[in-house]
């Protein structure tokens, strides 16, 4: 199978010795939406950055259309369409100028560039705010025109770092959309996320990514069938507790995880089972029961879960937050 | 090679755009040179300082005779003996030298808003980033340089009497000479500095001594012998001396060393200032 981008042992380490990126290798096909799913700080935006020609590998390579990132970036840079995890149009500037100024870069004509803005710009449903100053949009208005940028001259391959974040539920839905209508589009779309609803919704194929290497990947059907059954969460007071009602559970034939003080219960049913469990559950606060998501497998990788909100870098994190409140 | 003029081109446009649409800066930058030239020339009344000394009660012939010598002296020092002349053609100099160093506050900006990061993804050529910041510069400042001189004219600067386009002409290539040195330092330097305080704080250790050991505000020969060895290398001094040879008439001995000077300092920053700035936006 063709890979549109093909990643083959990817390795960043930062100054300072951190390794923010460590041999990650992985194929995206053809027309597909793949998704990056980890926590903050595992890797994802390094690895945008280094396949957009933006960082330079410490080895490894990647080719993007059979095109060498680290060889040919100028060719790599015709055919790939980036949106960055943060906000980077020009708020002091109206919509239709930042994409317009977009068009330019890639070197077309006035009347060419003017015309892919509109298309652009209609594609994002943002035709009708274009004239107004991009202070005046709403967070979801200001994602959406960072995707309009990236547009503008018809990329093959469209790199996406978390488009959604920091949007509330309705604009998010209203991106999804987009994202789908993309893809059927035929473009080939990388995905970072660390919303696990989007990456298992929007996506035909996921990589789990933590501390810089993909721990798992495969389509959400498959990654979440290996959980097998349903799963009751039985959230304890401490650690301790939780630890004595799972020896005490696992005695009884249970198959049971501990992570801090939440217990997990892997069964075939839940409803059926909780009447067998309640003569143990006296200590237990909360009760909550799930089917199988791509949440509990990472939980299950790593022993942690995917959302420890924490800001990345505190300048743009503010300036971000700030224009996405307004 | 057309790529690179007209990215060049839409990249500046865009700083350009930005500036005009900051109604209260463009304001204020279009106060500034007029203020400057109004407080700063005014307030320095050099002549005010000699005509007053000459005491009313001596015979006429006495009292012409001292006139003369301060005048004289004046001439000597200056080379009119009207020193908001000397001073408002100097200003243009040091004028370009205040300015150049906001050239960098808008690439630290795009680099911390991640516009940098939108540039190049694209296939922008490097250089054209480079160019579009420093084109920038010097266009706003040609506007402002214009106001400047317009102002200085206004308020009394005497232009020598056969001044030509081709002055005219030469004084803003020395201007603009003197500020594609200056930008390109400073552009460079934000392009390797973490945020805007560097450039202020470079710019506040920087821009007043070149100002001072110039011959902007004072003639080199009234200077001590170190400070005039410090002045013969300061690119300042002789884009001032040009300036003002050109619009003033105040003559200087050796033009064409003038000038190579000036132009070798300033291709010099800019021709090293592309190439770290290449360097690090192809390096990361
Ligand atoms: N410029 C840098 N210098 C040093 N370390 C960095 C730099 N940028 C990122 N890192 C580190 O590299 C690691 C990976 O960061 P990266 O931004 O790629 O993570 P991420 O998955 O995008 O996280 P998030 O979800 O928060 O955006 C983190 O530990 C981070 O602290
Ligand atoms: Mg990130």
């Amino acid at each position: 199978m063709e890979c549109a981008v093909e990643a083959e042992n990817l390795v960043k380490i930062y100054p300072g010795n951190v390794k923010a990126v460590d041999n990650v290798s992985f194929c995206i096909k053809r027309g597909e939406i793949y998704s990056l799913l980890g926590p903050n700080g595992a890797g994802k935006t390094t690895t945008v950055k280094m396949l957009s020609t933006l960082l330079k590998p410490t080895s490894g390579d990647a080719r993007v259309l059979g095109h060498s990132i680290v060889k040919e970036p100028n060719k790599v840079r015709r055919i790939i369409g980036i949106v960055p995890q943060e906000l980077t149009s020009d708020d002091e500037m109206t919509g239709w100028d930042n994409v317009y100024i977009q068009a330019k870069l890639y070197g077309y004509s006035r009347s060419e560039a003017e015309k892919r803005t509109r298309e652009a710009l209609e594609f994002m449903d943002l035709l009708d705010v274009a004239k107004r100053k991009v202070s005046t949009y709403s967070g979801g208005m200001r994602r959406r025109l960072e995707i309009a940028m990236s547009l503008v001259h018809q990329p093959e391959i469209l790199y996406m770092d978390e488009p959604t974040l920091g949007l509330d539920v309705q604009s998010r839905r209203h991106l999804w959309n987009l994202i789908t209508q993309l893809k059927k589009e035929g473009i080939t779309i990388l995905l970072t996320t660390h919303y696990m609803e989007e990456a298992e919704s929007l996506s035909d194929r996921v990589a789990i990514i933590d501390h810089g290497r993909i721990i798992a990947e495969g389509t959400p059907a498959e990654l979440t069938s290996k959980l097998g059954g349903e799963r009751i969460h039985l959230i304890m007071k401490s650690n301790n507790e939780a630890e004595q009602l799972a020896n005490r559970l696992s005695e009884l034939g249970f198959n049971v995880k501990v992570f801090n003080e939440t217990l997990v219960v892997t069964v075939s049913n839940a409803a059926k089972t909780i009447p067998e469990l309640a003569p143990y559950l006296s200590n237990v606060i909360e009760v909550r029961i799930t089917r199988p998501n791509l949440e509990e497998v990472f939980l299950e990788l790593t022993g942690r879960r995917l959302r420890d909100e924490e800001p990345i870098d505190s300048f743009r994190y503010r300036v971000m937050t700030r224009r996405l409140r307004r | 090679m057309a790529g690179v003029v007209s990215s060049t081109l839409i990249i500046a446009w865009r700083d350009i755009k930005k500036w005009i649409g900051r109604r209260a800066v463009f304001v204020v930058s279009i106060i500034t040179p007029l203020i400057w030239i109004a407080f700063f020339g005014k307030s320095m009344n050099i002549q005010g300082i000699f005509t007053s000394r000459v005491p009313e009660n001596l015979p006429p012939q006495l009292q012409n005779l001292m006139q003369e010598l301060f005048n004289q002296a004046l001439l000597n020092a200056f080379g009119t003996t009207d020193y908001f002349t000397f001073f408002a053609a100097g200003m243009l100099a040091v004028f370009s030298l205040f300015q150049s160093m906001f050239s960098g506050v808008s690439v630290i900006f795009d680099k911390r808003l991640g516009y940098m990061d939108r540039l190049l993804v694209t296939p922008t050529p490097r250089t054209a980033i480079f160019l579009g910041k420093v084109g920038a510069t010097l266009f706003r400042l040609s506007l402002l340089e214009i106001l400047l001189f317009a102002a200085a004219v206004a308020l009394g600067m005497n232009l020598k009497p056969d001044l030509s386009a081709s002055d005219l002409l030469a004084a803003w290539i020395v201007i603009m000479l003197l500020s594609l040195g200056l930008s390109s330092a400073y552009t460079t330097l934000s392009f390797y500095a973490e945020n805007q305080e560097v450039i202020f704080a470079v710019g506040n250790l920087v821009n007043l001594p070149l100002m001072f050991t110039s011959s902007a505000l004072f003639p080199v020969q009234q200077m001590p012998s170190w400070l005039q060895a410090i002045a013969k290398v300061n690119p300042v001094t002789y884009a001032a001396d040009l300036v003002r040879y050109h619009l003033v008439g105040k003559p200087i001995n050796d033009y064409l060393f003038h000038i190579s000077i000036l132009a070798v300092v300033s291709l010099g920053l800019f021709i090293v200032g592309l190439a770290l700035s290449v360097r690090w936006m192809n390096n990361r």
